[in-house]
């Protein structure tokens, strides 16, 4: 170590021998704030570092096959309405499984896509092990790298072969993977009308089960003053998925994608997979506007903001003839009108003898994660909740259409008339059923927050509804394109 | 022959009063005695550091880059596009900044006019006065969230005030004044009104107590009437609280979310969108955290340019003439 003469201190006390530091310590009280420096410098870089690497351990991490014991957890994307059900399911599940516990985690389903990215960028062990996933933000957790393909993990199961292949190709799709599922369907939903029974029947009206009686059912049943609606509609969160079942039906245009002929409205050859939509097809902006006309004429001023919950609740409430929801709202409806006095339909065919055109509605199902340390507990819960029993009793509970192949032939659902009559629809193969781009990283950013607030423009007579069918078609051709440009 | 080099320094610390040896410490070493003041503000300055510096510079970080969690293959350093786009091709930008403008103009301005009054009201002898002084200041104790429900419930057209006049024969039915364009800004502002009176209410009642009664009585004897002794006596005295409560609250207002977010959700159509508000969908709901973040670091810079220069031209803590 190089040794120096201390310069006398300037109170000129005994020189001594000592380092070049401490001579620079105890003689100069200013010089260490520049030597501070560097130390400065490297702890902001240390802090930019952490910066830099926020996103750090980004919940693809691969996890572990684990032992098959211990405590799993199992996030329920729509806490709450089926918190009760779910509690039963992974009661049935612990006694069968005692060396598994289910932590159940009731995630609401408005903030459900949210909740999973925070826990997929947090990373460790914050995504769950097991988590309900729509196909509407499927793509989403797959681009994160957060799910665990389940192809082969169905092959070797009971599982094989026992799901409806409607469904299973929904989920592929919807994956953005030709080969790979990311999840294990387990319930489809689909756009119904429902209708009161009793109001048309003191109108002496026809069911609604054409566009025409529809429109004259709407009318009748209107009365402002005393406050009576033929309809309502959805203006709020959610407007354009109810908008879009609305005009593909009206259109009957079958496909979502034209393969470039833009214009012609049939979809056909190009089909799926095409370049340009047809959401802003001329019978598609035609019917849009039929139905954008319903809005304050027979319908409550108040819908503009309503979401599925408002309008459901309105619906229940009030004396409103009819409402255009999925099947998710019957177990709603029966409960606060009365079996009696509500029916629920599949949506009119475009014209009278015409097959249906049904916009795919999202299929819902159980996720194995990826950073899951016991992947072999996660997968048993996930087998034994979409058991044909266990899939049976959730969707007899939430009035959906059960995955399991075991399950659609239940009892329940030939006492469950819109269920019989959705799936009856379903499998009708004249049914034409136009495939939502769910598989677009995009598709929920334009399918809502960028294109909801333009939805109530045109609500409001600030927009056309053409205007707002190019807007929409522009940004989804652009999305198309741009995910076909990383898929080659 | 060690004890006796190490023992000058110490007593040259002592004479010459520099600082962090004046706290003491072990005279021999000379060191834990430096470091000990920087220890005791340790902890405040890494609490700094975690929840100041690094959730600011984070923002910062990601302003310059693309950063989409759903499409992570266009991730990635983006220079300044972020910023470009906001200026030069983001005609919500500059709404949402207009109406953040108006947003908190309006709500502090009627926030204190209204808070100046039932201040100076409550600040009166009469009887139950303990009584309506906590009805004052009651609405400040409930959140935003259920601020907005009851609010909701009140201008629901099925169940809220509009249905009741209907029944009276007063207005139509299904009146819903959240989904008028005409009347949904108002129906905010009353409802974040209900919740923020109170605020300028209690700040400026605390700080009219301090008044001195003699200067009241002094400006009585020379004949000043009740409008004279307000501008001259109380309103010069509360000048530095309206100052810093119209800033607090402004700055609270601009970053108003949770009322105007349940409550509207930004609409119809986007009529009552803020800019944090924007921010906050362009993140959460469209998963472009690299360009909310550049929002934010621009609302940052206008809000600390605003509120300094608020403080210049109020001239804060300065003498009233």
């Amino acid at each position: 170590m190089r040794t120096v003469a201390t310069a006398p201190s300037h109170n000129g006390a005994t020189p001594a021998t000592t380092t070049r530091n401490q001579a620079n310590k105890e003689t100069n009280p200013m010089k260490p704030t520049r030597r501070r420096a560097p130390r400065t410098a490297a702890a902001l870089v240390a802090l930019l570092a952490l910066t830099a690497t926020a996103c750090g351990d980004d919940g693809s991490t691969s996890g572990e096959e684990g032992s098959g014991k211990g405590t799993i957890t199992f996030w329920d994307n729509n806490g709450g309405p089926r918190t009760k059900i779910w509690k039963q399911i992974i009661a049935k599940f612990e006694d069968k499984y005692p060396d598994i516990t289910v932590e159940y985690v009731p995630i609401p389903i408005a903030n459900v896509q949210s909740k999973y990215d925070t826990a997929i960028q947090s990373g460790g062990d914050s995504p769950p092990d097991v988590g309900g996933v729509g196909t509407a933000y499927l793509a989403n957790l797959v681009a994160q790298g957060a799910l665990d393909p389940v192809t082969d993990r169905i092959g070797d199961s009971a599982l094989k072969g026992k799901l409806i292949k409607n469904m299973v190709e929904s989920v592929r799709a919807a994956g953005g993977d030709d080969k790979e599922l990311y999840s294990v369907p387990t319930s489809a939903n689909q756009g119904t009308l429902w209708y009161r029974t009793d109001l048309f029947k003191a109108a002496k009206l026809p069911a609604p089960d054409s566009w025409d009686n529809f429109y004259k059912a709407a009318e009748e049943l209107t009365d402002k003053g005393r406050n009576k609606f033929g309809f309502t509609l959805r203006g709020g969160a959610g407007s354009i998925a109810q908008a879009l079942d609305m005009m593909y039906a009206q259109s009957g245009i079958p496909s979502f994608w034209n393969g470039g002929d833009a214009g012609d409205g049939e979809g056909g050859e190009g089909g799926e997979g095409g370049d340009k939509t047809t959401l802003n097809d001329p019978k598609n902006v035609a019917a849009l506007e039929k139905y954008i006309a319903l809005f304050k004429k027979v319908t409550p001023a108040a819908d503009l903001n309503n979401d599925f919950a408002k309008m459901v609740a309105q619906f229940d409430q009030g004396d409103i003839g009819m409402l255009q929801h999925n099947l998710g709202s019957y177990v709603d409806h029966v409960r606060l009108l009365g079996k009696d006095k509500i029916a629920g339909i599949p949506l009119p065919p475009s014209r009278q003898g015409a097959a249906r055109t049904i916009v795919s509605n999202p299929v819902d199902g159980l996720g194995l994660f990826k950073a899951s340390k016991n992947k072999a507990a996660a997968w048993k819960f996930i087998a034994f909740a979409a058991s044909p029993e266990m899939n049976s009793l959730w969707n007899e509970d939430v009035g959906a259409i059960p995955a399991n192949v075991g399950a659609a032939d239940d009892g329940w659902i030939a006492k469950a008339p819109p269920t019989k009559a959705a799936l009856e629809s379903l499998n009708d193969p004249r049914t034409k059923v136009v495939q939502l781009p769910y598989y677009l990283p995009d598709w929920n950013n334009i399918s809502k927050a960028d294109n909801e607030p333009s939805f109530q423009k045109v609500l409001l007579g600030k927009m056309t509804a053409k205007a707002f069918c190019d807007k929409v078609a522009k940004e989804l051709n652009a999305a198309q394109a741009d995910w076909k440009e990383h898929q080659s | 022959m060690a004890h006796a080099v190490a023992k000058p320094p110490r007593v040259t610390r002592r004479r010459t009063g520099g600082g962090p040896a004046r706290t003491g410490g072990p005279a021999r070493t000379g060191g834990p005695a430096r470091r000990l003041p920087y220890l005791l503000i340790a902890p405040a300055g890494l609490l700094m550091l975690g929840f100041i510096a690094y959730p600011m510079l984070s923002v910062l970080y990601y302003s310059l880059r693309n950063y989409n969690v759903t499409k992570p293959w266009r991730n990635g350093y983006a220079g300044l596009d972020n910023f470009t786009r906001i200026f030069t091709d983001d005609p919500q930008f500059w709404d949402t900044l207009a109406f953040s403008g108006k947003w908190v103009v309006t709500e502090v301005l009627l926030q204190l006019l209204l808070g100046l009054a039932l201040a100076l009201l409550v600040n009166q002898t009469f009887l139950g006065r303990g009584l309506a002084r906590a009805l004052v200041f009651s609405p400040w104790a409930v959140s935003g969230v259920l601020t907005t429900t009851i609010w909701m419930l009140l201008y629901n057209p099925s169940t809220g005030i509009s249905r009741y006049l209907a029944d009276a024969g007063i207005g139509t039915y299904g009146t819903s004044v959240l989904s008028d364009t005409g009347t949904v800004f108002w129906a905010a502002v009353v409802a974040e009104l209900w919740r923020g009176v109170p605020f300028f209410a209690i700040l400026l009642l605390a700080d009219l107590q301090s008044i001195p009664r003699d200067l009241y009585e002094a400006a009585s004897v020379d004949g000043a009437g009740r409008a004279r002794r307000f501008r001259h006596i109380t309103l010069p005295h509360l000048k530095d609280a309206i100052i810093l409560s119209t800033l607090l609250r402004g700055v609270w207002e601009f970053n108003n979310v949770d009322l105007l977010y349940t409550l509207t959700g930004g609409g119809p159509a986007g009529q009552t969108t803020t800019l944090p508000l924007y921010v906050a969908n362009t993140g959460i709901n469209g998963h472009d955290f690299g360009y909310a973040a550049a929002l934010t670091t621009v609302a940052f810079v206008i809000l600390l340019f605003c509120s300094i220069l608020y403080l210049r031209l109020s001239k804060f803590g300065g003498e009233t003439k």
